[in-house]
């Protein structure tokens, strides 16, 4: 099994792609699906497996640095002998090419699979092979001739238990293709979109097809980051509680970067933070806790996908307000983890005994913390991501 | 949603340009058409709009110093630039706020990535409802990639001008292109700046943006302004 690298996605692949198969990244047009092969190669490599990454609109020269974008290094030495540039791109311009694979002609696709079929053989142990353009490619040698390529290159590479990935964009191919694509080509096909409306600003992958396993019909966002990669993406969790249950705390405790809207301490109107932790991302909206404050509060909540309760384990008279406070978010059916801040004080009540006076569902967890000391908060994120993905 | 080319005798007689119009800039070569090009980008900017160059031929850099060096009354911020040229020159430069780079003129998925990240950040960052999108040239693409190729690259992509009530801009060398490429590449247009040689130097006409096509002018460049005389 080879895991792509790709959060979320080798749970949706049963572990990650089995030896033999095939998995496609089907992107829409203007959505950058290249870094999912990317990505998936060097998480491969850097696990000590063999790779392959075939260059098709891009200088072989440049590979390295656009893998180094995102902080992986695919020019150290200890991967030299795992990781291969296959180049398809210098044939088309002229340009000669020091890479030990060079197809002569990337226009011809006979050319191309004589030089795929050679590092299928000599790879030294089963790798993983991924294409940066299949569409490229396509352009070049024609859409039935580089589907009956794939077909062909897919099983002479499960002869050897090599992985193919290909990166894939569909541009308005004829429906036949585009089927193909999505359908036979390969054994698994995860489609790469893009929300738009007037322009694209938002991202999503989700599963098409997977024929070894159970397919699991999930869609979840995500961000690219540079250096990162992909990173499953929560736009809004809302940070809310009663009046210095320490919410602020929270929000800079678990971001890498962060502002508060505040006055002597206290926030007036608003705190913001980004997180980026154990790939995924998501952005933290805090609201102020004081009564005045009220319908600040409900207009920060719409939209929000979950919601961090931070109570002040010491002060028990302040439940009651968190409850209130969740009710006014109407974050009524939202994931909702329960923050036990500041327990290291002497009088912090345990997380069984706040549970007890709080009129909350069963099912919401409650997570001791000290967002002072970052103890308990990244507990209590990874908590709520996973009831959002599970939500959606 | 109304557009001005920044060139006043046309723009009187076009009476504006509505949102999500793609008009195709078909010249011989060494007739100024960058200027001219440019010179539509930076009139966009003094209106307030946002301006995404894609450079096949130029490194984006150079197009960047064309706004610099004038020292134009333009906000730089509102400037995107896709440079498709210095990674096919094998030089490893960083993307800066301004420039991104696309792989070459071959690698139309990644030009069409980078042209989407500046609309949406000039949309949802900067909140500019108004962009120009000017590709210089599609000659440089076609040389790289078919015809076929090329038509699916700029049908998703004339579409995304119209669904964002944006004015795209697309550059052609004539006399580089049979027919048949200029025909059908037609067809994604909705109107065209031609230009051919005069007598006294080159002239300029616009066809299909008003009721009939307007008179051929003979022009001059001027800094960052287009002069039409006659």
């Amino acid at each position: 099994m080879i895991e792509t690298g790709i959060p979320k996605l080798d749970g949706y692949l049963h572990g990650g792609i089995p030896e033999g198969n095939s998995l496609v990244y089907y992107a829409y047009p203007g959505v950058d699906g290249g870094v999912f092969g990317m990505q998936t190669i060097s998480h491969a490599v850097s696990g000590g497996r063999c790779g392959a990454y075939i260059a098709s609109s891009t200088d072989p020269r440049m590979i390295r640095d656009q893998f180094m974008e995102f902080g992986w290094d695919m020019g150290e030495s200890v991967f030299a002998d795992r990781f291969t540039v296959v180049d398809a791109f210098s044939g088309l311009i002229g340009a000669d090419s020091q890479e030990r694979y060079v197809v002569p002609e990337p226009d011809n696709i006979n050319s191309l699979t004589q030089c795929i079929k050679q590092v299928i053989e000599e790879m030294p142990e089963p790798g993983i092979i991924v294409f940066e353009s299949l569409s490229t490619v396509m352009d070049l040698c024609g859409e039935k001739e580089t589907l009956d390529a794939v077909l062909e290159w897919n099983k002479y590479a499960m002869l050897y238990d090599h992985v193919m990935v290909y990166n894939f964009t569909a541009w308005p191919y004829s429906e036949e293709t585009l089927l193909q694509v999505k359908g036979d080509a390969c054994n698994s096909v995860v489609s790469v979109g893009g929300i738009s409306e007037k322009v694209i600003f938002g991202w999503y992958f989700g599963l098409l097809k997977l024929d070894w396993a159970e397919m699991i019909r999930k869609w979840v966002l995500f961000k690219i980051l540079k250096p990162g990669g992909v990173r499953i993406y929560i736009p809004k969790i809302l940070v809310t509680g009663p009046f210095d249950a320490g919410k602020s705390t929270v929000v800079h405790a678990l971001s890498n970067r962060a502002v508060s809207v505040d006055r002597l301490g206290t926030t007036i109107a608003l705190d913001h933070g980004h997180i980026d932790h154990n790939g995924f991302a998501a952005d933290v909206f805090g609201t102020p806790g004081q009564e005045r404050f009220d319908p600040i509060v409900k207009l920060l909540s719409g939209e929000a996908m979950g919601v961090f309760l931070v109570l002040d384990s010491a002060n028990a008279t302040g439940f009651a307000r968190g409850v209130r406070m969740l009710e006014i978010t109407e974050s009524f059916g939202l994931p909702v983890v329960v923050i036990a801040n500041k327990q290291d004080l002497p009088e912090a009540l345990a997380p069984e005994e706040i549970k007890t006076r709080l009129d909350i569902p069963e099912s919401v967890p409650i997570v001791p913390a000290v967002a002072s000391a970052r103890e308990g908060v990244f507990e209590a994120f990874e908590m709520l991501v996973e009831m959002v993905m599970g939500v959606n | 949603m109304v557009y001005n080319l920044g060139i006043s005798r046309l723009d009187e007689l076009i009476g504006g340009i509505k949102g999500g119009t793609n008009i195709m800039m078909i010249g011989p070569p060494m007739s100024g058409k960058d200027d001219i090009t440019n010179s539509i980008a930076y009139h966009g900017l003094i209106d307030g709009n946002a301006t995404v160059i894609v450079s096949t031929r130029e490194p984006g850099k150079n197009v960047l110093d064309w706004f610099e060096s004038r020292n134009l009354n333009i906000l730089m911020e509102h400037i995107g630039i896709v440079d498709c040229v210095t990674r096919t020159l094998g030089f490893g430069a960083p993307e800066t706020e301004n420039i991104k780079m696309a792989s070459s003129p071959v690698d139309l998925t990644g030009i069409g990535v980078k042209i989407s990240q500046f609309f949406e950040h000039f949309w949802m960052e900067i909140q500019l409802r108004e962009t120009r999108l000017c590709i210089n040239s599609l000659s440089t693409i076609l040389m790289y990639s078919n015809l076929q190729t090329v038509f699916r690259f700029l049908h998703v992509f004339t579409g995304r001008i119209k669904a964002a009530n944006a004015l795209g801009v697309y550059v052609i060398e004539d006399g580089m292109h049979d027919e048949k490429t200029i025909v059908t590449l037609k067809q994604l247009f909705d109107g065209m700046i031609e230009i051919r040689e005069g007598e006294d130097g080159y002239q300029m006409r616009v066809v299909g943006l008003t009721p009939k096509p307007t008179q051929w002018f003979d022009y001059e460049i001027d800094g960052v302004n287009i002069i039409l005389r006659g």
